[in-house]
């Protein structure tokens, strides 16, 4: 791992989604990323028993894949982007066996039908950027969702940075 | 007199060429600035009067006050018309009981809708008679019988049957739009009638559901779907509410666009690595791919002679109206002001296409342009408006905008004038007007 200063943050509120909370790059980054949530009381749970297998492989957990983010109307990876998602590469060359699934999210902009097609292109970006680096392409699928599911529902640039992005899911491991 | 409600008369932006406008006036279609230049004639709805010899219950005088206020409603909501109000201050000083047509005249009136109601068990039958009130002549009468429960059909009728008798047209009073609604965790789609009321919820799965567009027969609605995981395209039966899957290839199936002939539905498939534009039939088999790029095709929309697509392409490195054939040659590029054109609609004659612009201090509004890409103008002014699409008789155009906070469905006339919203709850989007009924 290059990445010295990982945080781990947990959002367990019952509607939030988990967000995982990367430290400033050291590069410059043309566009700045949007600051994502910051949490303040980060809930330390103890580990949950695991009765049948003690000594089962550690997991991947979905908030260890980075999120990653776009600028309006665009699909092309960000410098800040591409260092989120080499931080994931190395996240799936450890657990190889993971299975993920890509989302394309969009912000409330433009319309429905444009932004469902959009969002694919986003999570098509960056399946792309990871395939490149090696992640076989049978362990990657891909979905859009448009401007459906924003992060944010607010109505402002900062809402808008947050939404236009890319998100990880877990299919199986 | 007239009470009109303007939530805001548009502001309109000619940006092109004026020297030629000249010339294009002799054919300029309804969906024009120039449609406001035109005075609309105005109507009175007199108060409707019971005729018949038995008593009557507090419920049937309700009907008749509420069939009343339809054609009212209907008639003030026309764009070739508007409703003269009783002037209740004038008949109340000089103690008027019965005005006459030419009294009607004198308060502006050029046309007078007298309305008789008698009641038959349940049913409520009403006799219309329209008076040109300068002539002082019937030119129309008729008579509409219904349940007097059903006091809006009645009422929508009767407006229907005078619009008729004065413009020739169908009246739109009957259609019904569709449109998405936030319902819990979803999104599900709900039609109303065209002013809004009985809305009722047509979809149930508790998923994201969108881009509603109707079948020209009005009984079924094709939409986008995510109640399978990725976006599929379905379509319901209003009235049985069963759905069908309709088209579910690998990646994104959106923006069903079912032909006005009935025959073809123009989609949004990414099977073949990216979104493009194709024609199915309406069972989803595949009929012909019609765009080849690698940028995004989206929204395509049919002429009104089911020949021509129009379609949004960022082929260029944003978003913009393109039309083609149906079959994918003669693509050519619309508009050139801006950098997000998109959600495109043709205009009933096929002389102009409706869409969605972004504006230079970055609000979404809707705009107009030639499909000869000439005459681009803006239609509203006002806050963030999306998904433009045309009543069926042309006239109108129903859109959704987060002006007034939430998001919610309005309508105006082609021009731009007399916007006003037709839900309340803040949170509908996406609408399309049925057929006519």
């Amino acid at each position: 791992m290059r990445r010295t200063s990982l945080l781990l943050l947990m959002v367990a509120l019952i509607t939030s989604l988990m967000v995982l909370n990367g430290c400033p790059k050291k590069q410059e980054p043309v566009t700045p990323p949007p600051a994502p949530v910051e949490t303040t009381k980060p809930e330390v749970k103890p580990e949950p028993e695991q009765p049948k297998q003690p000594e089962a492989k550690p997991e991947l957990r979905e908030e260890q894949l980075q999120t990653v983010y776009f600028d309006f109307d665009k699909y092309n990876l960000r410098p800040d982007a591409k260092s989120s998602l080499d931080a994931n590469f190395a996240l799936l060359q450890q657990y190889s066996n993971v299975i993920i699934k890509i989302e394309g999210h969009c912000d409330e902009r433009g319309t429905v039908e444009y932004n469902l097609s959009l969002g694919e292109k986003r999570a098509k970006s960056v399946m792309d950027y990871l395939t490149g680096l090696g992640v076989s392409a049978s362990r990657v699928t891909i979905v859009s969702y448009g401007k459906e599911r924003p992060l944010d529902a607010g109505h402002n640039e900062t809402a808008w940075a947050k939404n236009r992005r890319a998100e990880f899911r877990v299919v199986s491991q | 007199m007239k009470t009109k409600q303007l939530i805001f008369l548009s502001m309109l932006l000619v940006v092109s060429n004026v020297s030629a406008q000249d010339e294009n006036i002799r054919n300029i279609p309804f969906d024009t600035i120039r449609t406001g230049e035109v005075r609309p004639r105005t109507i009175a709805v007199e108060d409707m009067k019971y005729v018949g010899t038995n008593h009557i219950t507090k419920e049937d005088t309700a009907f008749m006050r509420a069939a009343t206020g339809v054609v009212q409603s209907d008639i003030e909501f026309a764009s070739d018309f508007e409703l003269t109000e009783i002037d209740s201050f004038y008949i109340r000083k000089y103690e008027i009981k019965e005005m006459d047509a030419l009294a009607w005249n004198r308060l502006g009136a050029d046309y007078l809708v007298r309305l008789e109601a008698e009641f038959m068990g349940a049913n409520m039958r009403v006799r219309w008679r329209l008076t040109d009130t300068k002539r002082e002549q019937e030119i129309g009468k008729g008579m509409v019988e219904n349940s007097g429960s059903r006091w809006r059909e009645i009422g929508h009728d009767i407006a229907n049957d005078i619009v008729r008798t004065l413009t020739g047209d169908r009246g739109i009073f009957r259609t019904r739009i569709a449109y998405c609604k936030k319902i819990g965790k979803g999104k599900e789609i709900c039609i109303a009638d065209f002013d809004g009321s009985n809305e009722q919820q047509i979809t149930f799965n508790g998923s994201i559901n969108i881009s509603p567009c109707w079948t020209p027969d009005g009984r079924e609605v094709y939409y986008t779907t995510f109640v399978d995981g990725p976006a599929h395209i379905y379509k319901v039966d209003i009235t049985t509410r069963k759905t069908t899957r309709i088209a579910a290839f690998t990646g994104i199936n959106a923006a069903p666009a079912v032909s006005p002939d009935g025959t073809k539905l123009a989609c949004v498939l990414s099977k073949d690595g990216n979104s493009e534009i194709y024609v199915l039939d309406l069972s989803g088999r595949m009929i012909k791919r019609v765009t080849i790029s690698k940028a995004i095709e989206s929204g395509p929309t049919w002429s009104p002679d089911s020949r021509l697509i129009a379609f949004t392409s960022d082929r260029t490195g944003s978003p913009q109206i393109y039309t083609s054939d149906a079959d994918g040659i003669n693509t050519k590029r619309l508009t050139f002001e801006g950098r997000y054109n998109d959600s495109p609609i043709w205009s009933l004659r096929g002389t102009r296409v409706t869409f969605v612009s972004r504006t230079p201090d970055g609000r979404f509004d809707l705009a107009s342009i030639d499909t000869s890409g000439n005459n681009p103008h803006l239609m509203t002014g006002f806050g963030q408006n999306e998904n433009p699409h045309f009543s069926p008789d042309g006239k109108h155009i129903v859109f959704a905008s987060t002006r007034l906070g939430g998001s919610d469905i309005f309508v105006m006339d082609a021009s731009g004038r007399n916007q006003r919203r037709i839900t309340t709850s803040g949170v509908c989007s996406n609408p399309t007007w049925g057929p006519y009924r």
